[in-house]
């Protein structure tokens, strides 16, 4: 082993001999100076294989052989090790992507560099309090010096305020020092933990040790000097900040803590928290690149100094957590650093120019993804570690405003994520050196070999259960084919997926059997219209895989962790998918935001389910011990963000509407229904007995009534096909939710059976105004008409998939509604059902406006000419309809299976079967007989209206005149523009965007906060100083108050 | 009759305040720096009565003193200001130096006039 004392005499050797080189020999120098630098990282880098791989124990080294004080000791422990590995990691990189800035400035720079590291290296092992603070200054000495790479005025200014903060509170630091060694008699870090002297000496000492090292972490909103630094300065300096320099800073603080006592964790932990939601509010209305990155670090910063804090609580936990988080900060942000660097330019808008670049844009969305703390990335597990253990100390609050800080980081760096795939407002060349991209694969790579010891960690014996993760992954990688190649791939990879479904659940869970068929067969079914695509479709895959298998995964999922992992992928996979549409870019960042918010709630329900439970399977949902009225809601609201349930549904018409033809059906029909999925897990938890009189239930089943009413109306008032077909998606998930709330037998057979019909119908409407579309070139009912000639297959499945949904008989959709009559009958939910039934009644004023608007009526004229939609889209259309026709006609088939299932959970009042009639206690109904008398009586009517109406002149547009002159709005003279205006005058008020008001206000006044509180930062030197004395005082003033 | 220690820790406390007070006063960012030394000093004054015992000599040893460790000070603040004068050097120097970058680009002393960053 290499003692780590090299460490020191190799960067500081070569630092001295750098400056012997003259200008003429600058290749030897950068030789040596990156010689060195490989050097540093491997010492690091044999210490880490020797703790990991062998019983390596801790070693201590003392300088020249003497004990503290009278020598340095440098500690080299597992977690010293892997601390310099990344630091050292960190300063390799940095230097080859710093590569030009070392050729021009040469040895002053490479010296000034070295000893950066070196310092750094020497904060994570000394334990010398004295020699601490000579390193802690050697850094920021030489991190200001780094400032002034960039020679220009701001990074100038930057690189002062840095000094001058950094100055003033190392010499607070050194006081404390002084004051240590006087009560403590020692400067040695170990002895001085255990001192009794400076326990007696009060509050004071150990306040002055352990503030600066609070304050080198730049804590909000004591923090303008660090800010500036990450914004002027050189993007590499801003990666070194945020990747090795709070690295370290953050082991130091952890190393003394100690020291403070429980008061002294608890002012960490809650100076922490201020720290990530004021940072991240500040971050909120921010337009420069680098400057916002800065908020974030300080923000994960923040999150590190929480876990710190609450040690005490978290015990072995700590360093675990602290380390998930810190090294998905550190290998994201230097990642994002670097890109900033490449990139150039100041707005987030300008980021716009990755989609030239495949790879990057690629690891950039990976790297805001990890640093949102998503699944399957460390910092996720770090989060869910420590929500988890919060929840198991009863700490709810912390929960919640740790989440609400990762919503409001979320915001700003997926709004930026968006930038980043659709905004074409920049147009620009970015010069890709070799050197600078190099680092960043490196990161990225690191992040994803991350992201398997992870995986490995949580789920080594279960590692079937992350295949179709890893399906989706070779998407990824198989991007560069044609995309007719990547849909037979993806068809063929679903369909196996769909064999293991029925091979491990049909029989054994059938009810996650059902649920399987929909999001896996209906994946297939939605994936067939991709073949019209031609080209390679640039991330369509991996996106729709990924969306498809966190579908998979939550149906396989048998713990918390693994549901919510599957939720989270799920999510990132349909987002990924949405922004594609041409105007998507602001609907998939609402559905995202959306879906963030509803999977933090669930979060904070799982962490108060599983609380007081032995372990996080998904049984704990029936055994809720902690805030049990608050988890379950908590739960439902995650679940029902995804079903759109009303109040939670305004990012539904724009996301489903503006995404792709194919995409629509797929989030439409397949996606919501994973809300459904969840809404029963969490219903079965709950149980049939508790539930008969659940205040929840029974909110639901208001809340889902008034979902269906709104949701319909919304729907009629439409203009743009897509659209209503949207809004019939909240309506009929109101109608589910409604149906699963009953809790009863036939509540629960109606909701399964609209599930059933609104995955089918659903994905239908959506191919078939998709395949409508994908002719006309538009979404608006009023540019369509008289399409029936043109494109009558369509019209044939659009005309089934319409009585489908508005339950007229003898189609299934009846089924669902004499089921759903008969249940909330029996439930007395008089007033709930009739609001239902109302909505009902509306459903057919849309149903009707979009099939006489899109097929009936005048043909346009442009449109005389248009085909038959593309084979690939009736081809699932047909194929749906035929389980719709097998369901109406033989509703036994699909119905008994369904009652099994629901009998295992709602024994009583099921529904029976007399020789194809089902019976209730109120009534019966046949289907096959139904269905048969009403083609008969059809059959009828078509008849004589097809021998009568011979005599009918018909008028075709050339009859229509427009006395002369062009209408100013063509579309007023379209029947079905505003057709409903009358019900529109009577009702419109309900569907008037109220909630959307509400949530566009939460919006802005949230932002004003943001921008208010970032007002403090004046740009002044001075100020930041003041800052950061008065926030010593306070902190002081309240400890000492509240003691 | 004050104790040498006292008086030296009243003038250390009190140069260091009087430092502070300059940093957060004094706009021309010569007096800043400066106020900085100050608040640098006073920290060494203080460490120096910290370490300091009565009727004691400097620790410099050399053959002629018996029994050193009764007769010298406490040796380690003594080092800890030598390394902490260096370092003091050492940031008063490069505070200098972007001073003078400052003037340069704005040609101007003035704290405020260096606000181009913010937000």
């Amino acid at each position: 082993m290499v003692t780590p004392i090299y460490i020191i005499a190799i960067a500081l050797g070569i630092a001295f001999s750098l400056g012997f080189f003259s200008k003429g020999s600058k290749g030897i120098a950068s030789s040596l100076f990156y010689l060195a630098l490989t050097a540093l990282t491997a010492i690091a880098g044999q210490w880490l294989i020797a703790f990991l791989t062998g019983d390596q124990s801790t070693v201590e080294v003392f300088t020249s052989g003497f004990k503290p004080p009278f020598s340095i000791s440098l500690q080299m422990g597992f977690e010293e090790a892997v601390l310099l590995s990344m630091i050292n990691i960190a300063g390799l990189l940095g230097a080859v992507y710093l590569f030009d800035q070392f050729k021009k400035y040469g040895a002053h720079l490479m010296i000034t560099y070295l000893l950066l590291i070196m310092g750094l290296d020497v904060i994570v092992m000394t334990r010398d309090l004295f020699n601490l603070f000579v390193f802690l200054e050697i850094a920021s000495i030489a991190m200001a010096g780094m400032a002034l790479i960039t020679n220009e005025g701001k990074s100038v200014q930057a690189g002062f305020k840095y000094l001058t903060a950094t100055a003033i509170i190392s010499a607070f630091f050194l006081i404390g020092i002084i004051f240590a060694y006087n009560f403590g008699d020692s400067l040695y870090i170990n002895e001085l933990l255990m001192s009794e002297g400076i326990l007696k000496a009060g509050m004071v000492v150990s306040f002055l040790i352990i503030m600066p090292l609070i304050l080198e972490l730049k804590p909000f909103p004591a923090n303008g000097w660090g800010l500036d630094m990450y914004q002027a300065t050189h993007p590499a300096v801003g990666a070194l900040l945020s990747g090795a320099s709070v690295t370290a800073s953050a082991y130091v603080l952890y190393k003394l803590a100690p020291l403070g006592g429980e008061i002294g964790y608890q002012v960490i932990a809650i100076l922490g928290l201020i720290t990530f939601l004021g940072s991240n509010l500040a971050g909120l209305k921010q337009s420069h690149t680098r400057r916002m990155l800065g908020y974030s670090s300080i923000a994960q910063t923040g999150l590190v100094m929480i876990v710190i804090g609450l040690q005490p609580m978290l015990g072995e936990m700590t360093l675990w957590i602290a380390f998930s988080i810190l090294i998905t900060n550190f290998l994201a942000k230097s990642g994002l650093f670097w890109l900033a660097g490449i990139i150039n330019k100041d707005e987030l808008k300008s980021w716009g120019i990755l989609r030239k670049h495949p790879i990057l844009l690629f690891l950039f969305v990976m790297f805001v993804i990890a640093l949102s703390g998503l699944p399957p990335f460390p910092a996720f597990f770090g989060k869910w570690e420590l929500i988890m253990a919060l929840a198991n100390s009863g700490n709810a609050w912390w929960i919640g405003l740790i989440l609400l800080g990762s919503l409001i980081e979320a915001v700003y760096l997926f709004r930026w994520v968006g930038y980043g795939i659709k905004d074409k407002s920049f147009d620009f060349s970015i010069n890709c050196s070799t050197y600078k991209t190099i680092p960043i694969y490196i990161m990225g790579a690191g992040l994803i070999a991350f992201v398997g010891y992870y995986l490995n960690h949580y789920f080594g014996d279960v590692v079937w259960y992350f295949i179709p993760l890893a399906f989706a992954a070779l998407m990824f990688i198989l991007d560069f084919l044609p995309a007719k190649l990547k849909n037979i791939i993806a068809i063929i990879g679903m369909g196996g997926y769909a064999y293991y479904m029925y091979d491990h659940f049909l029989g054994v869970d059938n009810l996650r059997f059902f649920f399987a068929l929909i999001f896996i067969v209906g994946g297939i079914l939605t994936l067939i219209p991709g073949f019209t695509k031609s080209g390679k479709r640039l991330g369509f895959y991996p996106a729709a895989l990924l969306m498809f298998s966190g579908l998979g995964m939550l149906i396989s999922a048998t713990d918390l962790l693994q549901f919510f992992i599957a939720w989270e992928i799920m999510t990132i996979g349909s987002y990924l998918l949405i922004i594609r549409g041409k105007n998507s870019i602001k609907h998939a960042f609402s559905y995202m935001l959306f879906s963030l918010g509803g999977a933090f709630t669930m979060l904070a329900g799982f962490a108060f389910a599983q609380s007081g439970n032995p372990g996080i399977g998904l049984e704990v949902l029936s055994n809720m011990n902690y805030l049990p009225g608050l988890a379950a809601a908590l739960i439902a609201i995650g679940f029902m963000t995804k079903t759109a349930s009303l109040g939670l549904h305004i990012w539904l018409p724009g996301a489903h509407a503006e995404a792709e033809s194919d995409v629509s059906p797929m989030v439409s029909a397949i996606l919501l229904k994973a809300g459904v999925f969840g809404i029963i897990l969490l219903f079965i938890g709950i149980g049939a007995e508790a539930a008969t009189n659940h205040p929840l239930t029974y909110t639901l089943g208001w809340l889902g009534a008034l979902t269906a009413l709104i949701g319909n109306l919304g729907a009629a008032f439409q203009e743009d096909a897509k659209r209503l077909l949207a809004w019939s998606s909240i309506g009929q998930l109101g109608y589910i939710l409604f149906a699963f709330s009953i809790m009863t037998h036939l509540g629960w057979l109606a909701g399964l059976t609209y599930t059933a019909n609104h995955a089918a119908f659903k994905a239908i409407l959506f191919l078939g105004i998709g395949g409508v579309v994908f002719r006309t070139k538009t979404h608006n009912m009023y540019e369509m008409g008289g399409l029936i000639k043109k494109m009558p297959l369509t019209f044939i499945t659009v005309l089934f998939a319409i009585i489908t949904l508005a339950g007229i008989p003898p189609l299934s959709g009846f089924a669902g509604k004499w089921l759903f009559y008969n249940a909330v009958i029996m439930k007395e939910w008089y007033l709930q059902g009739t609001i239902v039934f109302f909505a009902g009644i509306i459903a057919f004023l849309y149903s009707f406006r979009i099939l006489y608007a899109v097929f009936l009526g005048h043909l346009k004229d442009k449109h005389r000419k248009i085909k038959e939609a593309p084979i690939w889209y009736l081809i699932p259309q047909f194929l749906l309809m035929g389980f719709i026709m097998l369901f109406s006609m033989q509703p036994e088939l699909i119905l008994r299976p369904f009652g099994d299932m629901i009998s295992a959970y709602f024994p009583t009042d099921a529904l029976t079967w007399d020789n194809g009639t089902a019976l209730t206690s109120l009534g019966y109904w046949n289907g096959f007989r139904v269905g048969v008398i009403i083609f008969i009586l059809f059959g009828i009517l078509f008849g004589w209206l097809f021998l009568t109406s011979r005599k009918v002149k018909k008028i075709k547009s050339f009859n229509i005149v427009y006395a002369g002159e062009a209408p100013e709005r063509p579309e007023t003279t379209h029947m079905a523009h505003n057709l409903f205006a009358g019900y529109n005058k009577a009702l419109g008020f309900l569907v008037a965007p109220g909630i959307t008001n509400i949530w566009k206000w939460i919006d802005e006044s949230t932002h004003d906060l943001g921008d208010f509180i970032r007002r403090i930062y004046t740009g002044n030197a001075q100020t930041y100083l003041v800052h950061i004395v008065a926030y010593t005082v306070i902190v002081f003033m309240l400890i000492n108050f509240s003691i | 009759m004050m104790a040498l220690e006292h008086i030296t820790l009243i003038i250390g406390s009190s140069l260091i305040l009087l430092g502070l007070w300059g940093l957060i006063t004094q706009k021309n960012l010569i007096k800043i720096v400066i106020s900085f030394t100050l608040v640098d000093a006073g920290i060494h004054i203080l460490m120096i009565s910290l370490g300091y015992l009565k009727n004691r000599t400097a620790p410099i040893v050399d053959g002629t003193i018996d029994n050193a460790v009764e007769q010298i000070v406490d040796p380690i603040p003594q080092a800890m200001v030598l390394t902490a004068i260096v370092i003091g050097l050492g940031i008063t120097a490069l505070m200098l130096s972007f001073v003078i970058r400052l003037a340069k680009d704005k040609n101007s002393l003035n704290v405020s006039n260096f606000k181009d960053l913010k937000w």
